[in-house]
Order: C-alpha cells, then structure tokens, then sequence
C-alpha cells in the first residue's frame, strides 16, 4: 500500500474530478453540485455551503481514494484500465444508491414526498439524479472514470 | 349542475368554473359537482393522466362518487381556509353529502405519496349512492391488471399501482358502476393510493379520514398565518391556497394550471398544456407571499427560480419543467376528443424556446421585492441577477415573443418596459450589493436609451397612450404594469392615459378585458377575456389614485369566481363560461396583488 500516494494523488484525482464537473456545470450540461450538496448539510448559505462543502468533497475523495488504492494494493497492479473500471463501478453506486437516499438525511433537500410543510430547499436528485437535467447521469459517469483513472495513472506511476 | 351524459349514456365533462381542485402539493385533481374526478395526472402534476376524461373522453378513465342518480346540488364549498371540497346533493327525503381531498403532508410517516380521501354521509334518510371506478392510464387509456388484496381493488401498469379501499362491503370493478346504500350516522369511506416505483402502502379508509382531518388543520394554520389586515380576506387566502396548492412541494415550482387543453376557444384549436411553469408566474408568487407575510414561499419560489435556470443561464428560459429541465416538444394526442371537442388535445409547450424578454422583468423585480424586503441576497443570487441584467442590456433592442408568446416576434412596448424594470431594479439592488463601476455604467445607459426608444416609439400622442408594438394601433392590457415600474409618474398623461385608454378599448363587457384586440395573433378562431387582466386594471387604479373604482371593480370580479372561487385564465364575456386551463396560477396571483394593491392605496 502506498501511503504517500494514496495521500497526494487522491487529492489530485479529486481536484481533477472536480474541475471537470465544473466544466460540465458551466456548459450547461448539467446542475449536480457536489460541494453544495455536502455543504447543506451543515450550513444554509450556498456560498459558505460551496466553501465547507468542497473541503468535505475533498475529504470524501481522499476516503475513496483509499478504497481505490486498497484495491490496487490487492490486485497488486494500478492500470488507467482498473482505475476506470473501479470509477464506473463507484458512479453506478453513487447515482443508483447515495444520491437517491440523499433526501432521507439531507435536512436541506426535499423528497419527492415533500408538502407543504417542508422547509427544504434542495430540490431530490432523482432517480439517476435525472432532476439535475438529463445528461447528468453521463456526465457525473465521465468525472468519476476520470477520478479512477487519474488514480490508476499515478499510483502505477508511484 | 354537471355535464350531462351524450348519446350513448356516457357521462359528458362539466363546464370548467363547475370543477373543485383537490391537491396535495405535488399532483392535483379536478373534481366536477357530481362527485367525478376526471382529471388526475401521477405521481406528478405533469405526469400521466390516470383519470383524463377531462379532454380524454369516456375511454380516459374517471372516479365518481355521488349519488345514484341525478341530484340537485344543494351546497358546494371549501371547507373553511382548507382544501377539503363539500359538496351536498338533495336526493329524495335526505341529503348526501360528499366530503374529499388529498393528502399533503405524507413525509416522515409510512404513507403513500397521492392519497385521496372521499367521505359519503347521509342526513336525514338513508341514500342511495354509487361508485364508478375507471382508471385508465396515460396518452392510450390503457386499461390496468386488476386483482384483490384483502379488501382493497389493486390495479397495476408495471412500475405504477392503484389501490381502492373502502369502509362499505363493496365489490368494485374498474369501468362498472358499484351501488352503495349510505345511511345517517353510517359514513362510507373511500381511500385512493398510488405508488409509483415503490411499494402500495395500504390506509385504512378511517385511518385516512384522520389524515385529512390532521391535513385540514394544517392548513387553517397555514391560513392563520396570512396578514389579518387584507381586504377582502377570504377571497385572498383562497387564491394563495390555491396557488400553494399548485407549487409542487419537493422542488417548489408553481405550475400554471394542473391541465392540458382547456379549450380558450370551444371547438377550436387554442389548446396548451400549462402543466409546466413560467418563471414570470414564480417572480409574481415571490412578491404576492412576501407581502402577506408567507416569506417561506416566496424564498421557495426564489430558490426555484435560481436553481432551475441554471442549465441555461444567463438566458432565462421562457418556462421549465417542475424540474427545471427543458419543457417536451409540443405534440398533439391523436384519438383525444379534447374538451367539447375542442381539438387537438397538446402535451409539452412551443413556447418554451421563445425570446421573452419580460420574463427578466418580472424576475429581477421579485429579487428586488425579496431584497426591499430586507432579506439578503446571497451571492449566488447577486451573480444570477447581474447575468440575466446583462443579457437585458445586452439584447433589448431585439424583437421577441412578448408576455402573450406570439409566435412571430415583434417590438413588444410591455417587453421593453419590463427590460427598463429589469435594468432598473438591478440597479437599485446594487446599491446594496457589489457591482464594478464599468457594468453599473453600462445598465444605466441601456436603461436610459430603453425609456427614450419606447417613450418615442412605443407611445401613440394621438391616442395617449402606449401601445401593443412599435408603430401599432393596438393596445395591450399588459401596459397595465406601468404604474407599478414607476418610470412615469403614476398621476402623469402617459400613465392615466394607457390605463384608461387600455379600459376603454380593450373592454370586453362589465369588469373584463381582452389582453388584445381579439384576432389579431395569428391563430384561428377567437379567445375570451383574459383573466388576470382584469386584476391588473383593479391594481393600476388603486396605485394612481383612483382606489374606489379599483374596489368596485374588484368586487365585480369576485362574482365572476367559480363557485368554490377558482379562476381559469379566461372567460366568455358572453356566457361568463371559465375558458382556458384551471384553475390558472397567474390569475389567482393576479388577485392576490391587486387585493395588496387595494391595501396600499391612501383611501379617501
């Protein structure tokens, strides 16, 4: 296992994956948003939310990383390939299993069973998180397969 | 007074005003005064009908409870500042009364999503009543599978299932009438379930009586909440339940009317579906429940205005799903009759690619009315509003759909008077919040060459009034905003002059207006008066001085409601018949902001 790496490059798999849904988010492709997403859970403003919420993503990033880097350690080989695969693998959890049970703990985000006495602000993410626009499903999958791979890339490299 | 039947027996649509909204934040139904649902869309406003007879015809499916054969109504009301419908027929020596709505508040507790409850009770003499069954779902009325779960009637479309329960020994089957004898102090309850892609979760009928009961004091609550000082309260409270009953819970988009093809023409083609939501609708909200003290709403309005348009912005796109995606392409639903064979019957909206350059209008004035109201905007917000200033400043110049989405651009004066509101709004709220000198400078200018070109272009000296385009003849009741932009004086010629020329000319009989000329849009056929026309004169009259008229015009057009006080976005001047989609979200807006309007104009 490669402590170091795991360290620097799952901050570098993160940021990467971050700037490209960035990209993604300003091309109009999409209104996933995953520092506001985290940040609500502990603050109201949205622009405090993007700030407490990207250092909570890059956190979070640095946990998969370390499930990335496990992995790699098992298999006792980190390729683009494995690294893509394991991104593919960590979207389809994200967008079928903790994106949709987001509203069950989020206490800024609305369910779809939501009435008149929700306060909640944050619209569901849907099934997929189709609620964020159509492409959302295929462009969260690119960002994650470019986290894994990046992570495949650099601990083979390391 | 309902429908009747045709030919063949089957039961005919009601007239429109005869309908009852039953909502539960998140779908609607429309109920008719003999006690048939017969329009339902699930699990959301813009989903599938599964009761359509509304324009689906008798194969569309409905739900009707009421007596057994025809009777007179003798009450029909909202139960007091809730969204419960009464309605009470005399049949022989007794009376029925049918008591129903939807369940709102289902979150945190083991419930399905849609929920309707109907109650039948009898007074005086044992009643006999019936039960007619027919779901039927979606554009080709598909029939369900049905089978029996203890004492409830499932029926199921793969991933969606309805389920009826009822306290009475009753053996439903879809499409067969059920006869049930209902007895004084013997009520029957009905419960009506839908689970789409999840579990049915089975409510006892008694159970979900209690729900409604607890819903029903929610929203006397909620009422409760509303300024006490209001004129005319009750009608106001009505109008912003029903606006709140529209505004679909979880992502909060008010949606304009929960139908599709409500004829603006009976028997002719002007039929859309309004089952989407215009941003300049949401903007309105925003103003009308921060001014009677419900700033909850507005912010939910506020917070879906922003985060929907994010996929386009800084465009501002003229409607957007309930989740801000883009609106279906418009399409007509072959084989669906409409509503007195007004077709076609459409799904998705045309409009939605149009270049409406009011709608920054009425957003950016609503972030000011939020920010005047000493609410803070977050940055984001700020960011949001400077974009949709910038395109403004960036495109006024350009012809565009205008408010009443004309599908051949034009030089709109209303368009460009809400890009001057849009510009100047702007700049007030940047009194307060950061801007760089160079952007400030450039809204200024656009703003001030705005007022000059529409002062010159837009305004008739002959006539004295402004007009519906550039070089136009014609008047247009949206003029009718201008003493709310304060680009004129309220007391000067230009102001008086349009509101009184507007009155005048676009007179469509006793307190209605046309917002146009009729037939000159370039769709076939004519439309009646428009609504919330009518509500905008009763504002411009009480914001220039003149607030007796203003109150007699508005009390004219409280007896133009529907009888459970709904208003559709049109109505024959002839037969005082509600036309178009209902009930309308901006008509009730509309009502809620010239009441504001009567409150706020000196008296005597």
């Amino acid at each position: 296992m490669d402590w170091a790496g795991w360290a620097l490059f799952g901050l570098v798999a993160t940021t990467a994956l971050t700037a490209a849904l960035i990209t993604a988010q300003l091309a109009g492709l999409t209104r996933v948003d995953f520092p506001l997403l985290l940040g609500t859970l502990v603050t109201e403003d949205p622009d405090r939310a993007r700030i407490v919420g990207f250092f909570m993503h890059l956190c979070a990033g640095q946990g998969f990383a370390l499930g990335y880097a496990a992995t790699f350690a098992l298999l006792d080989r980190a390729t683009w390939w494995i690294g893509a695969l394991l991104g593919a693998l960590h979207v389809a959890i994200a967008l079928t299993v903790l994106l949709p049970l987001l509203p069950g703990v989020h206490p800024r985000m609305a369910s779809q069973r939501a009435g008149p006495a929700s306060t909640a602000v944050l619209e569901p993410p849907g099934l997929f998180a189709l609620n964020y626009g159509i492409p959302t499903p295929a462009v969260v999958g690119v960002v994650h397969v470019v986290y894994g791979v990046v992570l495949g890339v650099l601990l083979r490299a390391g | 007074m309902n429908g009747g039947s045709d030919r063949t027996g089957a039961r005919l649509p009601a007239p429109i005003s005869d309908y009852g909204l039953l909502g539960d934040t998140r779908t609607a139904a429309l109920v008719a005064a003999d006690g048939g649902i017969d329009w339902l869309c699930v699990p959301r406003f813009d989903g599938e009908p599964l009761f359509g007879r509304l324009v689906g015809g008798p194969d569309a499916g409905m739900f009707r409870v009421g007596p057994a054969r025809p009777a007179p109504v003798v009450e029909r009301r909202y139960r007091p500042h809730t969204a419960t419908v009464e309605t009470t027929w005399a049949v022989g020596d007794g009376r029925l009364t049918l008591t129903e709505a939807m369940v709102a508040e289902v979150r945190g507790r083991l419930l399905p999503t849609t929920l309707i409850v109907r109650r039948l009770s009898a007074e005086d003499a044992t009643v006999e009543a019936v039960v007619e069954f027919d779901p039927r779902l979606g554009v080709r009325h598909r029939r369900p599978r049905v089978h029996r779960r203890r004492r409830a009637l499932v029926c199921q479309w793969g991933s969606l299932a309805v389920s009826l329960g009822s306290t009475a020994d009753l053996t439903v089957e879809p499409g067969r009438p059920a006869p049930l004898t209902v007895s004084p102090g013997r009520p029957v309850t009905l419960v009506l379930a839908v689970a789409h892609r999840e579990p049915l979760v089975h409510v006892e009928p008694e159970a979900a009586w209690d729900l409604l009961v607890e819903d029903e004091e929610r929203w006397r609550v909620w009422a409760a909440g509303i300024d006490e000082e209001l004129p005319f309260r009750d009608h106001v409270v009505r109008s912003l339940l029903t606006m709140r009953l529209l505004t679909y819970s979880p992502s909060r988009a008010p949606v304009a009317a929960p139908t599709t093809s409500l004829p603006e023409d009976p028997g002719g083609m002007r039929n859309w579906d309004y089952r989407y939501v215009w941003p300049r609708d949401a903007s309105i909200g925003v103003s009308a429940f921060l001014s009677v003290g419900k700033p909850d709403e507005a912010r939910g309005f506020l917070a879906w205005l922003l985060h929907a348009s994010r996929l386009q912005r800084p465009r501002l796109p003229a409607l957007l799903t309930l989740y801000g995606r883009y609106v279906p392409r418009e399409r007509e639903l072959p084989g669906w009759p409409g509503y007195l064979g007004s077709v076609p019957v459409r799904v998705g909206n045309g409009a939605a690619d149009q270049h409406q350059l009011d709608g920054y209008g009425w957003v950016i004035d609503a972030a000011w009315a939020f920010a005047q109201a000493g609410h803070l905007l977050h940055s984001e917000t700020w960011r949001a509003v400077r974009g949709f200033a910038d395109v403004v400043a960036g495109c006024w110049g350009e012809p565009d759909a205008g408010i009443w989405e004309v599908r051949e651009p034009a030089q709109h004066v209303h368009s460009k008077l809400m890009g001057w509101l849009a510009l100047d709004r702007a700049l007030r709220i940047a009194d307060t919040h950061p801007l760089p000198g160079r952007q400030r400078r450039r809204w200024r200018e656009a703003r001030d060459a705005l007022a000059t070109e529409v002062r010159t272009l837009g305004f008739d000296a002959t006539m004295g009034s402004y007009v519906r385009s550039y070089g136009s003849a014609h008047l247009d009741a949206a003029l009718l905003v201008l003493p709310l932009l304060e680009m004129d004086p309220d007391d000067s010629p230009r102001v008086r002059g349009t509101v009184d020329a507007v009155r005048d000319r676009l007179s469509a009989g006793g307190p209605l207006l046309y917002r146009y000329p009729p037939g000159v849009d370039g769709f076939p056929g004519g439309e009646g008066a428009f609504l919330p026309c009518s509500f905008w004169l009763v504002q411009a009259l009480a914001r220039t001085g003149r607030r007796a008229e203003a109150v007699e015009l508005f009390r004219s057009m409280l007896d133009h409601a529907s009888p459970l006080g709904l208003y559709a976005e049109e109505m024959d001047p002839a037969t005082g018949a509600h036309l178009g989609n209902y009930p309308q979200t901006l008509t009730h807006a509309a009502l809620v902001q010239a009441a504001l309007a009567i409150r706020d104009a000196p008296t005597g």
